[in-house]
């Protein structure tokens, strides 16, 4: 059972982005304000820094993967930069001393970096005119709100599962 | 420049950079349907989402009916006096309904442009990011749905199928940025109708752009745009919206209108697939001979 625990919890997350995204008024933030909901990426960034390196860097390939086919019906988006950002965070995590309020900067920066990296790709194949001005206003602030508040309620819960694994990988 | 070739997450950075542009370009090509493995795995995630939103729509139902419930005197109102109205509009759409038949018969014309045949489905999914505004519907090739169908709510179009798999579709909506995403759609003035192509989204107002109506049709505020089923692929008459605003193209030799959408792009629960029930004219055949030749 506990094998299973580690990707039954991701796709959890998985699915409930889009059902968030569903349920949730599309005007949660202010008109014009679209926040989107990184669970899934915030769930992988803490996996690689309180668990397993080597395993939050493949659920990223994987998890990038599947919501690639799924939700954008592009593939290679988010199948480059779910992995990218988790190994950043290895990179990142050398330099710096861990501890909670710390792992939840990073996991920001991570958030920051995939919407960036998002918005390029998609200016790059003509999905969208935003310009960089607006896409800050009305897409990476509301989105960084959403996820903070995200990452405050998860990071306990998510920090002693991943801990859990961690030590159970080792046994 | 040994040493180049010797670093080794180097490569694998460039020969993931290579992948990706390949993946991308490969499913950005114009594609029939979406190979067997993405079927597959569209289908059982599907399965789970199936699962899981329709305990969570019910509990989203409930907290919706109890806000409703705040409003019911008011609405109770307003609906009783549009009541009065109603019976006499129920009676004379009875007596056009027969004299349509009735004329059809006449002049031995049975199948017509705007004749379509519903199909009920229910989202299990959305994409989070916003970037490409998908829905994921919980029925499929299995139920007859196939690429290209007209998706529509009660109050009106939303957008089109994308892709079909067995058992589940991926609906592409019309506030999604494609430029291949063009509907052909009539406006109904007062006794003509003027035909354009709805062509792009505001983001920031919610219109969809009306493009390519000559520029001496009369277009005015509040007239009601509907699909044509001049396109080949939707039925005629399904409603879109209202003109909101009528500018000159920036040449001048067109017009286009602000259309605001009736149906709401955001709050959707139930679909209706539309299928065509006049018979889909082939590319070949719409290609003039002469042309063909050149």
């Amino acid at each position: 059972m506990r094998r299973f625990l580690l990707p039954l919890i991701l796709l959890a997350l998985f699915i409930g982005e889009s059902i968030f995204v569903q349920i949730t008024p599309h005007d949660l933030l202010g008109s014009e304000k679209i926040a989107v909901p990184r669970f899934l990426m915030a769930g992988l960034l803490f996996l690689t820094i309180f668990g397993s390196k080597k395993h939050g860097i493949l659920y990223g390939l994987l998890f990038g993967l599947l919501f690639d086919i799924v939700y954008v019906e592009i593939i290679g988006i988010y199948l480059f930069l779910f992995p990218l950002i988790a190994f950043i965070t290895t990179k990142l995590m050398k330099i710096l001393q861990m501890n909670i309020a710390m792992a939840s900067i990073i996991v920001l920066l991570g958030i920051t970096l995939l919407e960036a990296g998002v918005y390029q790709m998609n200016l790059l194949i003509h999905h969208t005119d935003m310009d960089f001005a607006a896409f800050l206003s009305s897409r990476l602030v509301p989105t960084l709100i959403l996820n903070v508040i995200f990452i405050i309620l998860a990071v306990y819960p998510l920090k002693r599962l991943f801990e859990k694994f961690e030590a159970s990988l080792n046994d | 420049m040994p040493q180049f070739f010797l670093n080794k997450r180097l490569i694998i950075l460039l020969v993931s950079i290579i992948i990706l542009v390949a993946l991308i370009g490969f499913s950005l090509k114009e594609r029939e349907n979406l190979t067997w493995p993405e079927q597959f795995l569209k289908d059982t995630t599907g399965f789970i989402q199936n699962a899981v939103s329709s305990p969570v729509n019910y509990v989203a139902g409930f907290f919706e009916n109890v806000e409703d419930l705040q409003n019911t005197y008011k609405e109770n109102k307003e609906l009783k006096k549009r009541l009065d109205e109603l019976a006499r509009l129920e009676s004379e759409v009875q007596r056009l309904k027969k004299d349509n038949t009735e004329l059809r018969e006449i002049l031995d014309k049975k199948d017509s442009l705007s004749e379509f045949e519903p199909k009920q489905a229910t989202v299990i999914g959305r994409n989070p990011d916003r970037w490409h505004e998908l829905l994921i519907i919980n029925k499929g090739k299995n139920a007859g749905i196939e690429p290209n169908m007209a998706v529509i709510t009660s109050k009106g179009l939303i957008g089109k199928v994308k892709s079909s798999n067995t058992f589940t579709s991926t609906v592409q909506l019309l506030s999604s940025m494609d430029p291949t995403n063009r509907i052909s759609a009539e406006i109904q003035a007062k006794d003509q109708s003027f035909f354009g192509l709805i062509e792009g989204y505001d983001d920031k107002t919610g219109y969809l752009l009306l493009k390519r109506i000559p520029y001496d049709a009369k277009v005015e505020k509040g007239q009601n745009v509907i699909t044509s089923g001049l396109g080949g692929v939707f039925p005629k008459s399904l409603p879109i919206g209202k003109v909101v605003d009528v500018v000159p193209d920036e040449f001048g030799l067109t017009q286009t209108a602000y259309v605001k959408p009736g149906a709401d792009f955001y709050d959707i629960g139930h679909v209706m697939v539309v299928k065509r029930g006049a018979l889909q004219p082939e590319l070949m055949e719409m290609v003039d001979e002469k042309e063909e030749e050149l």
